[in-house]
């Protein structure tokens, strides 16, 4: 028994380092009185001291690998200790912590040993343990190892909810750089096999049928931000193609954390936690706000600022289409209102049928009014700043939320 | 204007606003016999709980409401909070007085509603997260007990029961000192007399092993470069720490 105490803390500790937690957009259903359900909601069971959501049993299946990728902890030239589970044990603890409610399902990811085959080989073993030996249905994520066949891809895709295949680097040229063994066309290809073989199976599946469910909760990958010089807009670029051609339905973004002494990657004194903070704020832009890339970046400003959000960005480059007047505009002018959220959005649209809205309704429904009071025209609002420089009211903003940036300084 | 007095149930507050309605009177307060002092006994109106009654004050609302009205007020009701009962009284009366306001939320009312209703929302999407089960030795039996802010435990039976489907469990609110029994077919409210209860002793060993290894994942996973106390509190604030197991390394 002690040695699983020693593996679990190896490979638990070196897949840390990938950024995806979500559980949810499945739709696999309890089935039988079996164990396990991942129909609805992701569920976040617990929180590390960093402040991350632990969902998912997150482990490498090994750290054993042939690669020598100078980013990843678990290079082929890194001095680690390492160590590999049977199928049986991950199987076993899946279960164990699922039962306990500790966890929403297993995220299952693996150094490559031997060749991509065989490793995949392990890890889809794992997956139709589960499924079919325990009546299974929580969560599961698994890896798809680059250079995998597509059988397995296939077979993978039977019994997992998501697979992933992390793109690392956001351009070709980086990717070589610091993985000499890993091309795009490796990553690109299980992708758009994937993604062919999913929308080919809903084309053909008679309706109401939920009894052979393939990748449910879909793909989603990982890119590295800060350890190569790509611009943030080509960064949200190659990301929104990304949601676009390979119809992914998350791209997560990683500081990148100084592990490796490398000289193929930068030496940095702290992971970039803020920038990488603004390119998920970015991201949700794209993907909830109807934003496109280049309205959040372009060739002119091809970087999001650090110091503040890039709605409030778009806002300030943007002052022509402001003050927003709250009871006339559509719902998507009223979206991009900085200070107000989606959820406001729904609640003023569906609101200002009853009454005009004033200041005093906008609170109630609970638009940030300190943020918005500058953008939007309603009664009961005095906007004595219409005339002040987008430069001038930046730092107006700015200087009313010193205190709070001071402290996040103090706190990432 | 007086103040009504029910039994703490759902049913005897929608029969507190039956009444009301009935004598044309809006509530100075509504508070249940349990909380009620001494002082104002005298001139307090008890009502008695009348399940009918109860029943077509539920049916009023959902016939104004699409449907919506009954479950958004049980929520209120079951969120504790403070002037819930009132907020409740006020909000039936805008619906008889307005009709469907549900979707205004500049009503003040609507707003307040949903507040709470965001409130519960929220402690019961905790505590799908923080149910934390023991293996109880020599039983095929799941123990966890929970200390939420509002009365959760008639919301949440569900969600275990579709995920738990082949394990008898129990989970215990300690704060209002009952539980739900789930034995394989059904969910059970359970009392602290229930003789289920007295069985459940120490855990085994096979659990303190699958308990540690909890939490040497739980600090495996941490990236201490990426330290961020404040987050770490906003999410997992200390008050639910006492019954999570990775918050107790051993």
């Amino acid at each position: 028994m002690s040695k699983i105490f020693e593996k679990l803390k190896v490979l638990a500790d070196a897949a840390k380092y990938d950024a995806s937690c979500a559980s949810s957009g499945s739709k696999r259903f309890n089935q039988n009185k079996g164990l396990g359900n991942a129909e609805g909601m992701g569920i976040c069971h617990s929180y590390t001291e960093d402040g991350r959501c632990v969902s998912l049993l997150k482990i490498l299946f090994t750290n054993h690998c042939i690669y020598d990728c100078a980013y990843c902890v678990s290079r082929r030239s890194n001095d680690v200790r390492r160590a590999a589970f049977t199928v049986e044990e991950v199987v076993d603890l899946t279960i164990n912590f699922y039962r306990r409610n500790y966890i929403e399902g297993l995220f299952l990811s693996s150094g490559i040993f031997k060749n991509p085959d065989y490793t995949m080989e392990r890890l889809v073993r794992v997956a139709k343990q589960l499924r079919l030996n325990h009546n299974f249905h929580g969560y599961i994520h698994l890896k798809a190892i680059p250079g995998a066949s597509p059988e397995l891809l296939k077979e993978a895709g039977l019994y997992a909810d998501r697979l992933s295949v992390n793109i690392e680097l956001p351009s070709e040229t980086s990717l070589q750089k610091v993985a000499p063994e890993k091309q795009y066309r490796d990553i690109l290809g299980p992708m758009n096999y994937l993604k062919e073989e999913k929308e080919e199976r809903s084309d053909h599946r008679p309706q109401r049928s939920k009894t052979q469910l393939f990748l449910p909760a879909g793909q989603s990958t990982q890119m590295i931000v800060g350890a190569s010089p790509e611009s943030d807009y080509q960064v949200l670029r190659l990301a929104d193609s990304l949601y676009q051609r390979q119809k992914l339905k998350r791209v997560y973004y990683s500081g990148y954390i100084p592990i490796a002494t490398d000289n193929r990657v930068p030496a940095l004194k702290a992971p970039p936690l803020i920038r990488e903070n603004r390119v998920y704020q970015a991201d949700w832009l794209m993907r909830f706000y109807q934003f496109s890339v280049d309205e959040i970046v372009n060739e002119a400003t091809p970087n999001l600022d650090l110091d503040i959000d890039p709605k409030l960005s778009y806002a300030l480059r943007n002052r022509h289409l402001f003050p927003v007047d709250i009871n006339q505009a559509d719902y998507e002018m009223i979206l991009r209102i900085p200070g107000v959220g989606v959820k406001s959005a729904q609640k003023i649209v569906s609101s200002r049928i009853y009454q005009k809205l004033n200041i005093d309704h906008l609170q109630r429904i609970g638009v940030v009014m300190k943020r918005a009071r500058y953008f939007i025209k309603c009664p009961g609002l005095y906007n004595a700043n219409s005339d002040i420089s987008s430069k001038d009211l930046r730092s107006l903003i700015l200087s009313g939320e010193q205190q709070n940036s001071l402290q996040l300084a103090l706190f990432s | 204007m007086a103040t009504y007095c029910y039994d703490g149930s759902f049913e005897g507050l929608l029969t507190v606003i039956f009444r009301a309605f009935e004598h044309r009177s809006i509530p100075e307060q509504i508070i249940s016999t349990e909380y009620k002092q001494l002082g104002l006994l005298a001139s307090a109106f008890t009502v008695n709980t009348d399940e009918l009654l109860a029943e077509r004050v539920l049916r009023g609302i959902d016939k104004r409401t699409d449907n919506r009205g009954s479950r958004l007020i049980y929520h209120m009701f079951l969120s504790e909070q403070d002037g819930a009962e009132m907020t409740i009284f006020h909000l039936v009366k805008n619906l008889v007085d307005k009709g469907d306001i549900l979707s205004n939320f500049g009503n003040p009312y609507v707003a307040k509603a949903y507040q709470m209703d965001k409130m519960i929302g929220r402690e019961v999407h905790r505590m799908h997260a923080f149910v934390r089960f023991q293996k109880v030795a020599d039983a095929d039996m799941y123990f966890a007990i929970i200390n939420p802010s509002c009365n959760v435990l008639p919301l949440i039976g569900e969600h275990f029961v579709k995920r738990y489907a082949d394990q008898k469990w129990i989970i215990w609110d300690a704060v209002r000192n009952y539980g739900i029994y789930y034995d394989l077919q059904r969910e059970i409210f359970i009392e602290p007399d229930h003789p289920l209860l007295k069985t459940l002793v120490e855990s085994s060993k096979q659990e303190d092993c699958y308990q540690q290894l909890w939490v040497d994942y739980f600090n495996s996973v941490n990236i201490r470069e990426r330290k961020n106390t404040k987050l770490h509190l906003r999410h997992m604030p200390k008050r639910y720490w006492r019954y999570l197991t990775e918050k107790h390394s051993r």
